[in-house]
């Protein structure tokens, strides 16, 4: 989960927060942002792929960020970009390890029941409080991947370890996508 | 006269799962109690076996709210585990992150959990209707404490750049000027947080307790300190067994803790009656208009300590950096870690009370014994006597106002039961 301290540190900080981006205004800018508790099973999966995309070289202008469990604060996370893409644990309804494409429109996402609180706040939450307040966000895609097990312990289980390489796939596919459609 | 009964199954605004537990029959109370009902989270056992450089990484994931406490608190177990000392530059920026949560986290708690009560909504997200300009400001506030965050520690949440003994990245002069400015207008919005909250209609209540909180004599302490209590004692951090003395209760899987009285109370209330006297000019006008003086012994008011407190942050960041500019700022190795076998430690002031994290080591740096003490856990036995103590006063009104002024008291703690998943469920459509 994590490693040698310097070495993560100085991967994360070449791409992520500090670095600011020398992009030019054609480049679409892009985050990758993955949630979740990487104490928490298969909740890790999002930081998870967030490391696995640091490891790579990826297209100028886009950045992979890992969101931990920053509830409300996604909001901030998701402002400014050109196209979002976030990857999550998500029940789908499919066997453990499969994930599935879709975008906030195409799906509803289930608010938690009662009242708002911050710690049980998400996606779901910061996309609603985003809409009540009319603050324009970028198109947002997202990767949800069925969990097979959520609760305290450090690590993917297997089945959703061994859907990394496919999900990183998707997840770069995606990104070239919206790097064409910034051209055309 | 005719039974009340009630059952609040998951307090809403509250961070975990906690339950009220009330039942009046005949005007007598059967049973008042608040709940923990969130299961054990084990964190203890995660951090052993693991080296000393990944523990903060570990604990800053225990809470998304507090994780620069978390993790700051960690880092000074290890650090005085094996003596390692920070450079001036290094606690500054320490101090500076930790205010920047600091603020985050009470911005949160005040407008975006407590405010709702009093605007007869049940959340943040209708109050935009109504009281646009309120969530704005919320909103504007949390993205100033948020990007200080970012600064410093690399990222809004999870700060990756806080090491053993220092930083592994500095920000810039161009940076801590950008946000100086920024934290200076804020004083506006500062200024009309104080004077909204000052207007709320807080629920009276009074009850005197035990207040705990770390204390320094040059400044009011977030890391680092003594232990005292507004009871006359006083003890070294190393000593915080001899404050907490946890014990189990059969109705909640959080462990209590107590002192020199049956339960003591921690966080931003608890700081302001124990170092009123190292709040900032500022924060002491702010308090004053908030009608807080110590010894403040109303637990709904945490929420307008918490009001000061983000006052004091804002102006002892202006300050900081201050600090940083005059003197300088540069890039700087932190030091060589000699390991050794050893245990140290750790205590800070996060946004809800007192942090403890204890650690052994073995001769290879690698954790063999932790415990952490969170603050939620030392308020549970002092809103429990709370419960109980206010329970009796409100008898006669309706259940309905009865359950929501017991929900107000657990929410004014700002209780941080657990810091839950975030995964999502879908429905395709």
């Amino acid at each position: 989960m994590i490693s040698e301290p310097q070495r993560t540190q100085r991967a994360e900080l070449s791409s992520a927060s500090f670095a600011v981006s020398a992009t030019s205004s054609r480049t679409m800018r892009v985050a990758v942002i993955g949630l979740g508790n990487p104490l928490r099973g298969d909740d890790g999966i999002g930081p998870r792929v967030v490391a696995e995309l640091h490891r790579r070289e990826l297209p100028e202008g886009v950045e992979a960020i890992d969101g931990g469990t920053g509830g409300l604060d996604l909001l901030r996370l998701m402002e400014g970009w050109d196209r979002v893409i976030v990857v999550d644990a998500a029940e789908i309804g499919r066997e453990p390890g499969a994930f599935a494409r879709f975008t906030p429109e195409e799906v509803r996402l289930r608010l938690h029941e009662g009242d708002l609180s911050l710690h049980n706040a998400g996606l779901p939450e910061a996309l609603a409080l985003a809409s009540a307040l009319n603050h324009p966000l970028p198109p947002i895609t997202l990767f949800g991947v069925q969990p097979k097990r959520i609760g305290w312990e450090a690590g993917l289980s297997p089945v959703v370890e061994r859907t990394i390489p496919a999900l990183v796939e998707a997840i770069l596919d995606e990104v070239s996508e919206a790097a064409k459609s910034a051209k055309g | 006269m005719s039974g009340k009964k009630i059952e609040v199954h998951h307090v809403t605004r509250v961070e975990g799962h906690g339950n009220i537990v009330v039942d009046i029959k005949n005007g007598e109370i059967k049973e008042c109690r608040f709940e923990v009902v969130e299961a054990p989270r084990f964190f203890e056992a995660f951090v052993r076996g693991r080296p000393y450089y990944e523990l903060s990484h570990i604990t800053s994931r225990i809470c998304g709210i507090c994780a620069v406490g978390h993790a700051t608190t960690s880092l000074r177990a290890t650090e005085k585990a094996f003596s390692v000392e920070l450079s001036e530059q290094a606690w500054l920026l320490r101090k500076l992150n930790f205010h920047g949560e600091m603020i985050d986290s009470h911005v949160l708690h005040t407008y975006y959990l407590v405010a709702p009560d009093f605007f007869g909504v049940h959340s943040v997200i209708p109050l935009v209707e109504t009281h646009r300009e309120v969530v704005e400001r919320a909103l504007r506030i949390k993205k100033l404490s948020g990007d200080l965050c970012a600064m410093i520690g690399g990222r809004h949440t999870h700060p990756i750049a806080l090491t053993v003994g220092g930083f592994t990245h500095t920000p810039t002069e161009r940076e801590l000027r950008e946000i100086q400015e920024r934290l200076i207008a804020a004083r506006a919005d500062m200024d009309v947080t104080v004077d909204l909250f000052a207007t709320l209609p807080w629920p009276e209540f009074e009850r005197e307790t035990e207040y705990v909180s770390l204390h320094k004599d040059d400044e009011y302490a977030f890391i680092d300190g003594t232990i005292v209590t507004s009871d006359g004692f006083s003890y070294p951090i190393e000593d915080y067994k001899k404050v907490t003395n946890e014990h189990c209760v059969p109705f909640s899987t959080a462990k209590w803790t107590k002192h020199n009285r049956d339960s003591y109370m921690v966080g931003a209330l608890a700081r302001l009656n124990n170092n009123f006297d190292q709040l900032h000019p500022r924060a002491k006008e702010a308090a004053k208009k908030l009608g807080l003086k110590p010894l403040v012994t109303n637990p709904f008011l945490n929420t307008a300590a918490q009001v000061v407190e983000m006052v004091h942050c804002v102006e002892d960041s202006i300050r900081i950096i201050d600090e940083l500019l005059t003197r300088g700022i540069k890039p700087e190795e932190p030091p060589v870690v000699e390991v050794k076998a050893g245990e140290g430690v750790g205590a800070c002031e996060v946004p809800r009370g007192v942090l403890f994290h204890h650690y052994v080591y073995d001769e290879e740096g690698r954790c063999t014994e932790a415990n952490c003490i969170i603050p939620t856990n030392q308020n549970m036995a002092n809103l429990n006597a709370d419960m109980q103590a206010l329970v009796p006063q409100i008898l006669d009104r309706p259940q309905e106002e009865i359950r929501h002024l017991l929900e107000m008291l657990v929410r004014a703690y700002d209780p941080c039961i657990s810091c839950s998943t975030h995964f999502l469920t879908v429905e395709f459509v």
